[in-house]
């Protein structure tokens, strides 16, 4: 028997609308949970997914993905890569899978509400794959850093850091909460699958698999590029829900959704993959600068397709394109600073030669950061380590739960940008930050950063030793610089020269 | 702020990113007999390679067949599409990288 080509069946099968007789249908899709914005289900109709797949289809090929990322595992897990790898290289993965592995549990919960509520059955089609794809990557992200846990206790964080109030997790959380697991159906087609997926997580999934194949770890490489191959058709389900809100005169509404999951998601990522690409990568094993892979995914690529779908690029467009040039850095300097507090084991990635590059890739980056990281290494070649570590918390966005900074160098550039809401004072990294809690305050009032919860006496005795366990970070799981400061011996003899421009 | 960055989504170019596998060069080959007279763009970057070219670019599956020297079903393709530029249109037939405006 002839089989029917997909496309002969595929809208006759996937069209699940119903005139419900048992209960009104307000009630069957409440507004709450579709969000759909007041555009009726009527409308909702031309809602037309670009990127379509079937059951059989879907169950084939999700097979071959996994059986080749396993395989490529298996052929490789007695090179004991992670043992010779650069310190460096270990410390992305483990940040990347307690950052990342829980999160994908949050982003399943998001498309199983698309696949319930979605206001289109063509939306509730492909987020039901979406579902299943998010499952897959949390169990892959859980199972590939597990067999390094009896070597290694900080790769167990990739089950533990979001069982606990580490400030890392607490950001994640706060970001993967807001826009994942408490939006309604729309809203999540918009921030999650089209913000977050069509744009950013190409630059965790594939930008960094780049320098990961460089620096020789190809069951990483293969393992998150496999993953963003499913991102890449869930991802597809934001597009077409844009339009819609578009035709009906939701533009507006539609870009403020935008807007926010695109700030929020900028955040993560800068702290995440910007001190993975610019300095916990080997040199030698860098393909481009954090910047570079900004430049071709987020703008090249994702800014491109707002004005495809007929939407205006962010307020905050030309801000954003100059925190390019300083966040991650900023970003990188605090996160080494207080490396106690992290699962990981932060790199410098600030020999001489590696500064040669920062210069290049980031002109005026030795006038600036490199002014700070010139004291550390005087303490450290003078022996004075307490003086490279913390003895209490910075001070962090109430939106982003990351440390408020800005440019070091000459004079004092950080800058507060504080709200008053309710009696309570709110403080925030940047104008966009703030105008992401501007928009739903009452959504965001009751959250408490690390250091309010500091200043509210969560956390005793009040300074580092009790912040430590209050994030449940053990001896043995700290943080401690990824070489053990081997990196700056090279300037006991030569202090950094700038190379001539 | 550089303005030739900030300037960077001022493009046209519409193709697939595929993970490094067997499948690239045939379908770079595809991508090239299915699009005369255009310029198809190969940038590798090792773990992917990104092929583009202005607006539209389409892969047909029985091109694709040929340069693959075997049978291949279009739903097999995203197994390396690993991200794209551009709108996409999925038939078992072809697979299409447009925009429907042009800047």
């Amino acid at each position: 028997m002839a089989i029917l080509e997909r496309s002969e069946w595929y809208d006759v099968a996937r069209d699940t609308n119903w005139t419900p007789s048992y209960v009104k249908e307000e009630e069957l899709f409440p507004d709450q949970m579709t969000g759909g914005l007041g555009v009726s289900r009527d409308k909702w109709k031309s809602y037309d997914e670009p990127y379509k797949t079937s059951y059989p289809e879907y169950v084939k090929i999700q097979r071959e993905k996994d059986s080749a990322a396993y395989s490529v595992k298996a052929a490789l897990d007695r090179s004991q890569m992670i043992e010779t790898a650069d310190p460096g290289w270990a410390s992305i993965l483990k940040s990347h899978y307690g950052a990342i592995a829980l999160g994908e549990y949050a982003a399943m919960s998001a498309e199983a509400r698309m696949a319930r509520f979605g206001m289109a059955p063509g939306m509730r089609n492909m987020a039901t794959f979406g579902m299943m794809d998010e499952n897959r990557h949390a169990q892959l992200q859980l199972y590939f850093p597990h067999e390094h846990c009896s070597k290694d206790r900080q790769f167990d964080w990739a089950q533990k850091a979001y069982h606990t109030n580490e400030w890392a997790a607490i950001a994640a959380r706060h970001a993967f909460d807001d826009l994942f697991l408490s939006r309604d159906a729309t809203s999540i087609a918009v921030m999650l699958t089209f913000a977050f997926e069509t744009g950013f997580t190409n630059m965790q999934f594939l930008g960094l698999a780049a320098d990961a194949a460089e620096a020789g770890d190809y069951t990483f490489s293969s393992l998150i590029s496999s993953i963003q191959t499913d991102e890449s058709r869930h991802a597809q389900i934001g597009g077409p829900a844009l339009q819609v809100l578009i035709e009906n005169g939701k533009k507006e509404e539609a870009e403020r959704l935008v807007y926010m999951g695109i700030a929020r998601a900028w955040r993560i990522f800068g702290v995440l993959t910007g001190p993975a690409m610019d300095y916990y990568t080997p040199l030698s094993h860098r393909k481009q600068s954090f910047k570079e892979f900004m430049q071709e995914w987020i703008v090249g690529q994702f800014e491109r397709s707002l004005i495809e779908l007929g939407l205006d690029l962010p307020w905050y467009w030309d801000q954003m394109i100059a925190e390019f040039d300083y966040q991650h850095h900023a970003y990188h300097l605090g996160v080494w600073f207080w490396r106690p507090t992290v699962w990981w084991n932060p790199a410098a990635g600030v020999t001489p030669d590696d500064r040669d590059w920062l210069e290049e890739k980031y002109p005026g980056w030795n006038d600036t950061f490199g002014k700070c990281w010139d004291v550390i290494i005087d303490n450290i070649l003078a022996g004075r380590h307490e003086k490279t570590l913390p003895e209490t918390l910075p001070i962090v966005c109430n939106m982003s739960q990351l440390p408020i900074c800005a440019i070091p160098g000459n004079g004092w550039n950080v800058r507060d940008y504080p709200a008053e809401y309710q009696g309570r004072t709110y403080h925030f990294n940047s104008e966009i930050d703030r105008w992401v809690f501007q928009q739903d305050p009452v959504r965001y009032r009751d959250h408490m950063s690390i250091v309010d919860r500091m200043l509210a006496g969560l956390i005793q005795p009040p300074d580092l030793g009790g912040a430590l366990k209050y994030m449940n970070i053990a001896p043995g799981e700290c943080g401690e610089d990824a070489h053990k400061y081997a990196w700056a011996e090279a300037y006991r003899a030569n202090p950094y020269a700038k190379k001539a421009a | 702020m550089n303005q030739s960055v900030a300037d960077g989504y001022k493009n046209n170019r519409v193709g697939p990113i595929l993970r490094s596998s067997d499948l690239t060069e045939a379908v770079i080959e595809a991508a090239r007999e299915d699009n005369p007279g255009k310029e198809v763009r190969v940038d590798d970057k090792g773990a992917y390679v990104r092929i583009d070219a202005e607006g539209e670019l389409i892969i047909r599956r029985e091109t694709l067949e040929r340069s693959l020297g075997r049978p291949f079903k279009m739903a097999e393709f995203e197994i390396n599409l690993g991200s794209f530029a551009g709108r996409v249109e999925t038939t078992n037939e072809h697979i299409r990288f447009y925009f429907q405006k042009s800047i």
